[in-house]
C-alpha cells in the first residue's frame, strides 16, 4: 500500500486512511545524522533530522508537512527542491479562535485529500471515513487506557508506534497489572522527540524518578480529542476537524492558552513533582515559552536544550537529570 | 541642491548644519542639528557617515522624533495602534481613520544598534527568558516592559501564520504579560492548483482567490477592531482614500528606488535609501509628513542625476542586498569596500508596491497582505529577487541573516542557489549582529571581495 510519511500532529491519519493509502508518522531516529542535508548553523535539529529522514526514505510515496513551525515550512522549500517524494504543505491556523481559522483548517483538509487522490487515494465516502474514524479512535482509546500498565517508554513507544503502523497492533488496554515503579513522578513537556531520545524515559528511572504525563508532541499531548460519535455519524469531516484542530494543544497557536489549560488538567492529580522542559534548540516557539511555564507550573522545572550534537546530549542530559532528581527526593 | 553631496560624519554635520541655516534652511518642527539626539543615547549616530543634504537632515529628523510625535499624538486625544510583524497592511487601515496613529513596535529592533546595546532592553528580554538565540526584535519586549521608547498603545494587533517564529514568540510572551493583542492570519501563500482561481498580487505573486478571500475576512475582523477603538465607521470610501495616500508614499519611493538603483553615479547613499524605504510601513507615524520628506529626497536626487553629481566611484560595483541589517553601519561599510546598493529586497517589498485601487479597497489590502514575500516560499522570493536584480542591473547578491531568526537558517541557502542558477552572478551570506564592532574586519574583507569579484567579472 502507499505511504504517506508526515510528523506533525495536526495531520488527521484517518483521512489519509481512509483514503486508501497508509499514514505513517515519522519519529526520525535520531539529531544529527549524517545525511544528504547539511546541519547550519540556527537550524533547528528536529528539522534537520525530518528533512534527511525524508530525503533518504525509500518507501514512501508521498510526505506532508504542515506550517506549524517557521523552520518546517522553510523545511518544505528544500524538500520540494532535493526531494523525489511528491510533497504537500497544509496550512494549520495558528490563530484557533475564529470561525475563519476553523474554516481554513477543514478547506485544507479538502485539499490534502486532491492530493491524496493524485497519488492513487479513492475519495473517501462519509461511511468510509466514519468506519476508518471509529477504528482509530478505538486504538487511541485502548492506548490511553494503557497508562499505568506499561512502563513511560513503553507507552511513549506505544503512541509512537501507532503513528507509525496505524491501529493493528495497539496494546490492549488493562492487558496486565499496573506497572508499580517508584520514583519521583514527573511530566515531560515540549516538542516532538526523535528514537533514541526515548532513553529519557529510562534515564530518569535510572536515577529515581518516573515520567507520568507525557506532554511532548509526540506522546499523548499530540494525541486528538476523542470523537463524539454522534458527530462522525452526522458530519465524519467537521468532527475530524473538530478532534484535531481543537483538540491538541501546542505552544504554536495564537493564543496558545490552551497549552496551559491542558496542561492544568493533566498536573490537576497533583502527583507530578517536578517538569522536564525539552526544547530544541533554534525552536522558538517552545524556547519562549520556558520562562513563563516555570513562573506558571509551581513546581520546579529542568530546562533541557537539545543541539545538533548527540553526544554532547547523551553527555549532558543524563546528569542534568540526576541533578533535577536527586534535589526532589 | 547640495553643491557637493559628500558623506560626513556627525561632527561635521554640525557645522554643516549651520551652514544650510545661515543659507536660509527652513525646517519643519521637528528640526534641528542631528547630533543632539546623542543626548538621547544614540550614540550609534557618531559612527555612521551620512549624505550631507538638507533633505537627509529632514529624513534623520523625522526618523528620530518619531517617539516624540507619538506622545504628542496621544496629547492630542488620537488612538494608538501598536501593528506588529504585517509590516504595511495594517497601517494603511488605521491611517484611513481620522483619530488613529499606528506605528510598528517591532521597530524597536534597531534599538540595541542605535543606542550600542546600552539601553537595557536586551537584557529585560534575558530576565523574560527571550535571549540572545531570538531575533534581535526581542528588544521589543524590552521596550513594553521599560515603557522607555514608545507609548503603550492602546490596542496591539498581530499578523500570525506564514510568520517568522521568534516574533511570534516574541509576540505571544508579550500576551502571557499581560498585553491583550488581536490575532489574526495570514496563510501560507501556494500557487493555485490546476482548476483553482488565482489572483495576480501586486509584486507578481500568484494565489489562489480563496487565500485573498481568507486574509480578507480576517482583515475584516481587524476592521472591527479599529472602529470600534476609533469609534468611528470605515467604510469602503475612506478605506480608498487611505489606500490612495498610501499609494502616494508608495510612488515616490518608488520613483527614488528607480533613480538611485540604476543612476550612473550614485545619488543617494545606501544608508539614506534604507531609512526611506523603511518609511512605507507605518510612514513613522505621520503620512503626510513622510510624503514631504520623500518629495525632498526625490527633489534632491532628481538635481544630483541632472547634474551628473553623487557618491562613490562611477565603478562600484552593483549590488542587491536582501534583508534589513541589524547594524545601520554596514550600509556605510558596503560603500566603503567599493560597493553601492542596486536593488534591495527588505522583508517588505509588499509595503513599497502599488495597493490596486480598482477593486474593494479591503480585498486590495488583502491582495497585498498576502503578497508578503515572507508569506510564500523562499522560491518565490528568490524570483522576486531575481527580476528586481534584472530591474536594477546588480551584479552580485548579499543576502543579510538576522542572527537568530528562523528564516534566516534556511532561506539564504534557497535564495542563494536559486538566483545562481537564474543569473550566474556572485552571492553572499552574512550575518550582521546588532553591533559589527566585533567582527567588522571579518565582514570589511568578505565585501572587498565581493567587491573585487564584480570587477573581475566585468573584465570577461
Amino acid at each position: 500500500m502507499n505511504t504517506i510519511i508526515y510528523s506533525c500532529p495536526y495531520v488527521p491519519a484517518e483521512w489519509i486512511a481512509a483514503h486508501g493509502l497508509r499514514p505513517s508518522r515519522i519519529m526520525p531516529e535520531k539529531i544529527g545524522p549524517p545525511g544528504p542535508f547539511a546541519l547550519v548553523e540556527g537550524l533547528c535539529p528536529y528539522v534537520h533530522s525530518f528533512v534527511n529522514e525524508v530525503l533518504t526514505d525509500k518507501c514512501a510515496c508521498g510526505v506532508i508537512v504542515t506550517t506549524l513551525c517557521d523552520q518546517m515550512r522553510r523545511g518544505f522549500d528544500v524538500l520540494v527542491r532535493r526531494c523525489k517524494l511528491a510533497a504537500f504543505l497544509m496550512n494549520v491556523p495558528h490563530t484557533w479562535q475564529s470561525v475563519n481559522a476553523q474554516k481554513l483548517y477543514v478547506d485544507e483538509l479538502m485539499r490534502l485529500g486532491r492530493f491524496l487522490v493524485r497519488l492513487g487515494g479513492k475519495s473517501p465516502s462519509d461511511r468510509a471515513l466514519s468506519e476508518v474514524m471509529f477504528e482509530y479512535d478505538a486504538a487511541r482509546a485502548s492506548i490511553r487506557a494503557a497508562r499505568g500498565h506499561l512502563s513511560a517508554r513503553r507507552y511513549a513507544e506505544a503512541i509512537a508506534g501507532f503513528g507509525r503502523d496505524g491501529p493493528s497492533d495497539v496494546p490492549r488496554a488493562a492487558s496486565g497489572e499496573r506497572v508499580s515503579v517508584a520514583g519521583v513522578p514527573l511530566a515531560i513537556i515540549g516538542g516532538p522527540l526523535v528514537r533514541q531520545d526515548l532513553d529519557i524515559f529510562d534515564i530518569v528511572e535510572q536515577f529515581g524518578g518516573r515520567i507520568i504525563l507525557d506532554a511532548t508532541e509526540t506522546g499523548e499531548r499530540g494525541m486528538p480529542a476523542p470523537f463524539d460519535r454522534r458527530g462522525v455519524r452526522d458530519e465524519p469531516l467537521i468532527e475530524l476537524a473538530r478532534a484535531y484542530f481543537d483538540g491538541i494543544p501546542d505552544a504554536s497557536r495564537r493564543p496558545n492558552s490552551e497549552l496551559y489549560k491542558w496542561f492544568k488538567n493533566e498536573l490537576a492529580g497533583g502527583l507530578v513533582r517536578g517538569v522536564i522542559f525539552r526544547r530544541y534548540v533554534w525552536c522558538d516557539t517552545w524556547h519562549a515559552e520556558l520562562c513563563r511555564m516555570r513562573d506558571w507550573v509551581g513546581l520546579p522545572v529542568l530546562d533541557i536544550d537539545v543541539g545538533g550534537s548527540r553526544e554532547t546530549h547523551r553527555q549532558r542530559a543524563p546528569n542534568r537529570i540526576r541533578s533535577f532528581l536527586e534535589t526532589l527526593q | 541642491m547640495t553643491e557637493f553631496p559628500r558623506q560626513i560624519a556627525l561632527q561635521e554635520w554640525d557645522r554643516r548644519y549651520d551652514q544650510l541655516h545661515e543659507a536660509g534652511l527652513a525646517e519643519p518642527s521637528y528640526g534641528g542639528p542631528i547630533s543632539r539626539h546623542i543626548e538621547d543615547g544614540d550614540t550609534r549616530l557618531l559612527k555612521l557617515r551620512y549624505d550631507n543634504s538638507a533633505a537627509a537632515l529632514r529624513l534623520w529628523n523625522f526618523l528620530l522624533t518619531e517617539e516624540d510625535r507619538l506622545h504628542k499624538a496621544r496629547a492630542e486625544g488620537r488612538k494608538l495602534v501598536g501593528a506588529m510583524k504585517d509590516l504595511g497592511t495594517i497601517p494603511v487601515m488605521a491611517y484611513s481613520f481620522n483619530n488613529l496613529t499606528a506605528f510598528y513596535p517591532d521597530g524597536a529592533w534597531w534599538i540595541p544598534c542605535v543606542m550600542e546595546l546600552n539601553s537595557g532592553l536586551l537584557s529585560v528580554a534575558d530576565k523574560l527568558g527571550i535571549d540572545e538565540s531570538f531575533c534581535p526584535v526581542r528588544a521589543m519586549l524590552g521596550a513594553f516592559v521599560t515603557g522607555a521608547h514608545f507609548p503603550i498603545p492602546e490596542l496591539l494587533i498581530c499578523s500570525v501564520g506564514a510568520t517568522c517564529d521568534d516574533f511570534s514568540a516574541i509576540a505571544q510572551r508579550l500576551n502571557s504579560l499581560g498585553y491583550a493583542i488581536l490575532w489574526w492570519e495570514i496563510p501560507h501563500r501556494r500557487h493555485p492548483e490546476p482548476d483553482e482561481q488565482s489572483v495576480n498580487l501586486p509584486g507578481g505573486f500568484l494565489a489562489p482567490k480563496s487565500q485573498v478571500e481568507f486574509v480578507k475576512s480576517e482583515l475584516l475582523r481587524v476592521k472591527d477592531a479599529l472602529e470600534e477603538l476609533a469609534g468611528e465607521r470605515l467604510d469602503d470610501e475612506k478605506l480608498s482614500a487611505g489606500i490612495k495616500r498610501a499609494n502616494l508614499v508608495r510612488a515616490y519611493l518608488a520613483e527614488l528606488r528607480r533613480l538611485v538603483f540604476t543612476a550612473a553615479l550614485c545619488p543617494l547613499p545606501a544608508l539614506e535609501m534604507l531609512i526611506a524605504e523603511m518609511l512605507a510601513i507605518h510612514f513613522c507615524s505621520d503620512q503626510n509628513e513622510t510624503i514631504m520628506v520623500l518629495k525632498c529626497l526625490l527633489d534632491e536626487v532628481t538635481a544630483r542625476i541632472k547634474k551628473g553629481a553623487g557618491f562613490l566611484l562611477p565603478d562600484a560595483a552593483r549590488i542587491f542586498w536582501v534583508n534589513p541589517v541589524a547594524d545601520l553601519q554596514v550600509m556605510n561599510l558596503l560603500e566603503q569596500c567599493g560597493g553601492r546598493i542596486c536593488g534591495t529586497e527588505y522583508l517588505f517589498t509588499h509595503a513599497l508596491d502599488a495597493i490596486p485601487q480598482d477593486i474593494p479597497p479591503t480585498e486590495a489590502l488583502a491582495q497585498m497582505a498576502l503578497a508578503d514575500p515572507m508569506a510564500g516560499s523562499s522560491a518565490d522570493r528568490a524570483a522576486r529577487i531575481s527580476a528586481d536584480i534584472r530591474t536594477f542591473g546588480a551584479e552580485a547578491l548579499v543576502i543579510s541573516r538576522i542572527p537568530g531568526a528562523s528564516h534566516c537558517a534556511l532561506e539564504g541557502q534557497v535564495i542563494g542557489e536559486i538566483v545562481r542558477d537564474k543569473l550566474d552572478i556572485p552571492v553572499v551570506e552574512l550575518e550582521i549582529p546588532p553591533l559589527t564592532d566585533s567582527i567588522r574586519p571579518t565582514l570589511r574583507t568578505r565585501l572587498e571581495a565581493l567587491v573585487e569579484t564584480v570587477r573581475e567579472r566585468r573584465k570577461k
